[in-house]
């Protein structure tokens, strides 16, 4: 029987536009130093370590984590990497809780890190054209890179299938107030990249369109930070919870579901992001969750652009397909309302650190369970071409 | 056939070697111009029938699975997982089809195709084929803005004239825009199509009414200029860029010069700028500045024409100095 598994230490660096004064060493080092302190344990009591780095291009070197496996006091230990586009740190998390659950390891460092903006556009001179040609390295080699696949029109291929389908939802409005409504929750994120930078409705509406139908201020920002969580098995969980004080917080459920990168018949279903249905309901139905809309207090989704945000609610099933503008409409993620979504600003606000996001998002979602006193938080990344990679984790608080 | 000789990595591309020292609360950091670069042969293997029609023989080919009979297009493998991987055989397909669903346009381009921009990327469903092929798309009437090319929009593969091999020797352009000839004629090549050029639209003459506006908003640009120059964050947004921008509008012309960091208005006609600015109304580009806006969209909605698309990089540095003078207000 697989063993239950909790995260009881977590910690972040600030996430940056840009981190001139140190490596992705020093980075990775600095989580690790930070979380190792949170769970009180010496690295020496962990057994295991799983990176969550996604692109060589970025750190500028291949295998890029084994240059940080000796600084981090791991020498001699257990070490892999795990890289699937933006869906990275949700990945890491469920292999380390593979390995723990089957007994393999009692501890586990999960460390996400990432150095995007070193990358620089000599033409433009500025980091952002360049930072996005090294992810359109990630688009298909033969058929799609030559074409100018980037990230963004990616995911707008699929935003703009699913406004074929539904086209009264994801109005701009709606966008609009959701983005400044995220914005305003990475206020009291002093981690955030933008904890400073709210914006308004208006300002949302009026900012310059980048891919259509995304504008500037509903779209990620280029992020330098990490991220990292200690995971235990139940017993070991225990006892650092004991000595910590702080509860754990179990992970009760853990979905994954990669989708077809071609579309048409029997292909991708380009409306839908299947990959995130598919793997909230794995997710779900491992946790026991029958009726998440009952279930799901906090949502920590990988917001890479705030329409996905929303088609991304609608595939959990806490909102309508077709109708996904009701979380504004209707209240569900206003303050006060049924759903707390990426309260630590999100990929928008908070930044997006690739292989180290979703990581963040757990330690937000950890910290909210418990600062709240809530009971369940899903997690989520996504990633890679046409929102073909989903990891979602189910995490509860006694 | 490729007729143009081109290196890899265009030369404007490749940075000099060199570093420099930043600051940063007192501390000193070194910070290096480098480069990561690999350079390949690399085989089309199993998909060198595809790229050879689209070079050589200006054709289309899927591959089609005689078990359950799915035409894929591209044809991106040899035997079908649905099948039990029965194996596929290449069947040429039609050079018109409908879009799967409506294209994205990117107009923040990465740096490689800053040339391209803005261009759609859309999935074409071609007749005889069950998938759908990678494509971009494109209007021969300007600029691609939002609503031109949609989910089932019917659109005919173009063939460039200068072609290699690879997925960008083709694109489409929606049926409507050609004549019947041309969508029937298969290997129609991009120079058989009449694109319509860029002509810089023509002012009327200002009227008293016209003349008092563009007083008004060159007064506002004015001060906009100024206060984008003593903000440090709106500096930054302009550093190490330079361009001199010859503005036209009705009720009069000026100049807006940028140089490394600091941005100013001129009163003159430029005679050699780097690209010119046209728009109708004065207004457009005062509150694009002012931030009530961007330019950005005034461009592709055809309220600003530009000379040169390849300026939407200047355009987007001016959004940005917009969206910093706010900032800075907070």
């Amino acid at each position: 029987m697989s063993k239950r598994v909790g995260i009881v230490g977590a910690a972040v660096t600030p996430f940056k536009a840009k981190w001139n004064e140190k490596t992705y060493y020093e980075l990775a080092q600095m989580a690790t130093r930070e979380v190792v302190k949170d769970a009180r344990i010496s690295i020496k009591d962990v057994d295991s370590v799983f990176y969550g780095i996604y692109n060589d291009i970025f750190e500028r070197t291949c295998i890029p984590e084994h240059a940080l496996h000796g600084l981090i006091g791991m020498q001699n230990k257990f070490g892999t990497r795990i890289s699937t586009g933006g869906a990275t740190g949700a990945y890491t998390i469920s292999a380390a809780h593979a390995y723990l659950a089957a007994g393999r390891f009692k501890t586990a460092l999960v460390l996400g890190v990432e150095k995007c903006t070193d990358c620089f556009d000599f033409m433009s001179m500025s980091a952002t054209p360049e930072v996005i040609k090294s992810i359109g390295w990630s688009g298909d080699s033969f058929f799609e890179q030559k074409l100018g696949w980037t990230a963004a029109d990616s995911y707008a291929e699929v935003v703009l299938a699913y406004m074929d389908e539904h086209p009264k939802d994801l109005k701009p409005e709606v966008t609009a107030k959701i983005s400044s409504l995220l914005s305003q929750y990475a206020k009291t994120n002093k981690y955030a990249q933008r904890q400073h930078d709210q914006v308004t409705p208006e300002e949302v509406m009026n900012s310059r369109l980048v891919v259509y139908p995304f504008k500037e201020l509903e779209i990620c920002v280029y992020t330098e930070g990490a991220a990292a969580l200690i995971l235990a098995e139940e017993e070991t969980a225990k006892a650092i919870s004991k000595n910590t004080g702080k509860p754990i917080v179990w992970i009760t459920g853990l979905g994954e579901a990669n989708e077809h990168s071609f579309a048409g018949k029997n292909q991708k279903v380009m409306s839908r992001i299947m990959s995130d249905y598919l793997g909230s309901q794995r997710a779900y139905q491992m946790a026991g969750i029958k009726d998440p809309k009952k279930s799901i207090d906090i949502v920590e989704l990988h917001d890479a652009f705030v329409h996905q945000l929303e088609i991304t609610m609608a595939e959990f099933g806490l909102v309508p397909r077709g109708r996904a503008d009701t979380l504004i409409d209707d209240g569900l993620m206003l303050p006060g309302g049924k759903y707390i979504v990426n309260p630590c600003g999100g990929l928008i606000y908070c930044g997006h650190a690739v292989g180290a996001s979703n990581i963040m998002s757990a330690w937000s979602a950890r910290n909210e369970l418990i600062k709240r006193k809530k009971k369940t938080a899903i997690v989520h990344g996504t990633g890679s071409t046409i929102a073909q990679y989903t990891a979602v984790c189910i995490l509860e608080h006694a | 056939m490729a007729k143009k000789k081109e290196k890899l990595i265009p030369a404007e591309y490749i940075p000099d070697v060199g570093s420099h020292v930043l600051t940063i609360d007192k501390e000193k950091y070194l910070i290096a111009n480098d480069a990561m670069y690999t350079f390949y042969q690399r085989t089309k293997g199993e998909f060198s029938t595809f790229f050879l029609g689209l070079r050589d023989a200006k054709k289309i080919f899927g591959c089609k699975c005689p078990k359950c009979g799915l035409v894929r297009c591209p044809p991106f493998l040899t035997h079908c997982p649905d099948c039990d991987f029965a194996p596929t055989r290449p069947v040429e397909v039609g050079q018109v089809g409908v879009m799967l669903s409506t294209p994205p346009i990117t107009y923040f381009a990465n740096s490689l195709f800053l040339k391209m921009a803005p261009y759609g990327r859309g999935r074409v469903v071609l007749q005889g084929a069950d998938t759908a092929l990678a494509v971009n798309v494109y209007t021969t009437t300007g600029i691609l803005a939002p609503g031109i090319i949609k989910k089932g929009t019917e659109v005919k593969v173009i063939f460039r004239d200068d072609r290699n091999g690879e997925i960008s020797d083709i694109f489409c352009v929606p049926t409507s825009e050609l004549t019947k000839a041309q969508v029937a004629k298969k290997g129609l090549l991009s120079s058989q199509i009449n694109w319509e050029a860029a002509v810089e639209p023509t002012l009327k003459k200002a009227t008293a009414s016209d003349q008092a506006a563009y007083k008004k908003a060159f007064k506002e640009i004015k001060s906009v200029i100024k206060l984008m120059n003593e903000t440090e964050r709106a500096r930054k947004d302009i550093a190490g860029w330079k361009r001199d921008i010859r503005v036209k509008t009705t009720g009069g012309e000026f100049a807006i010069i940028i140089n490394n960091g600091d941005i100013s208005l001129q009163e003159k006609k430029l005679s050699k700028p780097d690209f010119v600015m046209v728009a109708k109304s004065p207004k457009t580009l005062a509150d694009g500045l002012a931030y009530r806006g961007a330019i950005t969209d005034s461009v592709i909605m055809k309220r600003l024409w530009i000379s040169k698309n390849m300026e939407f990089t200047t355009i987007f540095k001016l959004d940005r100095m917009a969206r910093s003078v706010a900032r800075s207000k907070k």
